[in-house]
């Protein structure tokens, strides 16, 4: 009757209730908003880096490296010798290495040339490799390996012949349509930036990249016995590379071999070290984003401390028949409190349903043009938690005005 | 006797020297119908605020069913209040958005006089009885003619079977026919009931069923003052 009760007094003003869980909602959205996205891209870059030792790319920033090399976010400054990597691959330290090859896109989504080390090494989450939906890993020049998303928002399937693209841009004027690809694999969801990659061999990136003559004609002169395709384009530069060490010991030590490696200018990084530094430079804008969520929930609860305060004046007479019909002043201070819970209550539920919806659209956005792969699923613990700050705080709130009918039943 | 008011006074806190209420003595019996009228701003709803526990007076003895009402503590004046009375105002007896049966529940929520499983019931019981259709019990009782209303109203009183009803010019937004409707239901529901009525209006056409009539300028001596 209690709950039912403080329910109905707030359908009977659903004008101010209306506004007031509008402004609610919006508070909860833009917290839940604002934590879920942190923790969800943490975890992303997380389980992305799992099981890789070092990254390799031109001198540069570890952070750019990171991004570029890993997330697919932003432009290498410089490619590296092939012969050097060939160098530090042969280090009998290194278990194993993952060339990669960056700078072309196909319809806005990066083209990754690298070697069949990529599907055997590379790991992600928790040091689960890269299976295939369909397919298998490329073997000829020509041949390309389509991530999850890719596949899906294209529409292709194996046999498809694409077109690869100059540059990152979704729109390209310089196209490599003399040299098109085939489909003849398609990766499962990872979760990671591999679903919105195509993977081509490194191969057929210097294939389409000969400034002599084009591919085709090469391919037609005649090969020894046994001999591949491939061998008629072999890599002269790679963007950066992945390495797999044989002990987790001997990291410091080829680190700094690799960095001061005197044939060329280079950088390794530990993907985790960079990660906490690229953590530690979002932690500001973290904290801002939390301070501002947080005024907008503070400003959402002092409109309906006002809302309530005007209603608990509107509602005197209702309150005297309470009090006659022997309703205790406690019973008309929970009254008030039970309809702020109430407005709380709903306004997480629209809330949080809101952002689920809006990630649910966002996604693929997220996921193609920043590499964020945010789970449209928001219920944690987290979530949980922040649910019941914003119940605490609302009955805070609302203890202005469940005071103040408090006093006034109080038998003078 | 149900009520017996010895040397009561009360004054706002605001103004602590001229009283609103002085009653030297007054009493009421069991059972008793009694009828009390005064003119407007006699001090007829700082009676019944006094009589019902709302307000406390300043000094006095105030007793009710044997029990002194000046003595208790709040949380006890609260429980007598709803245990023992019923309470019919001239118009806003009702919580608006809810329907009958929620209204008349309500009373009972503070008193359980009634157990739960009886409840819905005796509600029904009394809302037949009161002539209400069955389709108005679930409507908003803002929604209900005034008429209605008020006969609900004594439903609600009467739901925890009160041994004192006070009624505060609870006809005054009838019209005649509504009127005599609800005084003769009031009257055959006290008589089936045995309850002590305190009936206070203006009106004096009213008084005629019942066995006393009191004006509350002989009570109230502070009444004079106006």
């Amino acid at each position: 009757m209690f709950a039912k009760l403080a329910l109905k007094s707030l359908l009977n003003r659903k004008g101010s209730v209306f506004l007031t869980v509008i402004a609610m909602s919006v508070s909860v959205f833009a917290l839940l908003a604002v934590d879920h996205i942190r923790s969800q891209t943490k975890d992303s870059f997380h389980s992305t880096v799992s099981g890789i030792d070092l990254i390799v790319g031109a001198r540069t920033g570890s952070l750019n490296l990171l991004l570029y090399s890993v997330f697919r976010i932003g432009n290498p400054t410089n490619n590296i010798d092939w012969s050097t990597y060939k160098s530090v691959a042969a280090n009998p330290k290194v278990a194993w290495a993952i060339p990669m090859s960056l700078g072309d896109s196909h319809r806005g989504y990066r083209v990754v040339g690298t070697t069949q080390d990529y599907f055997e090494h590379f790991s992600f989450g928790k040091k689960q490799t890269l299976d295939f939906d369909t397919g298998r890993p490329f073997a000829e020049v020509f041949d390309v390996v389509l991530g999850s998303e890719v596949a899906k928002k294209l529409n292709y399937t194996l046999g498809t012949n694409i077109v690869l693209a100059h540059g990152l841009g979704k729109t390209s004027f310089s196209l490599h349509d003399d040299n098109p690809f085939t489909v003849v694999g398609i990766l499962k969801p990872s979760g990671t930036p591999v679903d919105q990659s195509l993977q081509v061999s490194l191969h057929g990136m210097e294939a389409i990249h000969n400034p002599r003559q084009p591919a085709t004609k090469l391919m037609e002169q005649p090969l020894s016995a046994g001999q591949s395709t491939q061998v008629l384009f072999e890599p002269e530069k790679i963007t950066a590379f992945m390495l797999g060490l044989n002990s987790r010991l001997a990291t410091f030590n080829v680190q700094r071999e690799i960095n001061t490696y005197s044939r060329e200018p280079l950088s390794a990084i530990l993907p985790g070290v960079a990660l906490s530094e690229l953590w530690q430079m979002m932690s500001v804008l973290e904290n801002t984003l939390r301070l501002i969520s947080g005024l907008i929930l503070v400003a959402a609860l002092l409109g309906l401390t006002a809302m309530m305060l005007a209603s608990v004046r509107e509602r005197q007479r209702e309150i005297y028949l309470l009090r006659v019909i022997g309703a205790p002043p406690i019973f008309l201070f929970l009254l008030i409190e039970l309809e702020a819970i109430w407005v709380s209550g709903i306004s997480i539920l629209i809330g949080a349903a809101g952002l689920s919806l809006s990630l649910m659209i966002a996604q693929d956005f997220l996921a193609a043009n920043y590499g964020l792969h945010i789970d449209a699923n928001i219920f944690s613990q987290g979530t949980l938690h922040y649910a019941l700050l914003v119940m605490g705080a609302t009955a805070f709130a609302a203890a202005i005005p469940a005071l103040a009918v408090y006093r006034s039943a109080k038998i003078s | 006797m149900t009520i017996e008011l010895k040397d009561v006074v009360f004054s706002y806190p605001e103004t602590p020297d001229k009283s609103v209420l002085n009653i030297q003595s007054w009493a009421v019996s069991s059972h008793q119908r009694v009828f009390v009228h005064g003119p407007s701003g006699g001090g007829k709803s700082t009676l019944l605020n006094v009589l019902s526990g709302i307000i406390r007076p300043v000094a006095g003895e105030l007793t009710m069913l044997s029990q002194r009402l000046d003595q208790m503590t709040n949380r006890q004046l609260d429980r007598f209040r709803a245990n023992h009375i019923g309470y019919i105002f001239q118009q806003f007896n009702l919580i608006p958005y809810l329907n009958a049966v929620d209204n008349i529940r309500l009373a009972n929520q503070f008193s359980k006089t009634i157990p739960q499983a009886e409840l819905h019931a005796n509600i029904i019981d009394l809302l037949t009885t009161f002539g209400l259709d069955e389709t108005d019990r679930d409507r908003p009782t803002e929604k209900l003619s005034i008429g209605q209303q008020q006969r609900i109203a004594i439903a609600r009183a009467l739901i925890n079977k009160p041994e004192i009803l006070i009624a505060d010019e609870p006809t005054s937004s009838l019209d005649k026919t509504n009127r005599d409707v609800f005084m003769s239901e009031l009257h055959a529901m006290v008589s089936e009931t045995k309850t002590t009525l305190l009936f206070v209006s203006h009106d004096l056409s009213l008084s005629d069923s019942f066995d006393r009539v009191d004006s509350l300028a002989d009570i109230n001596t502070a009444e004079r003052a106006y």
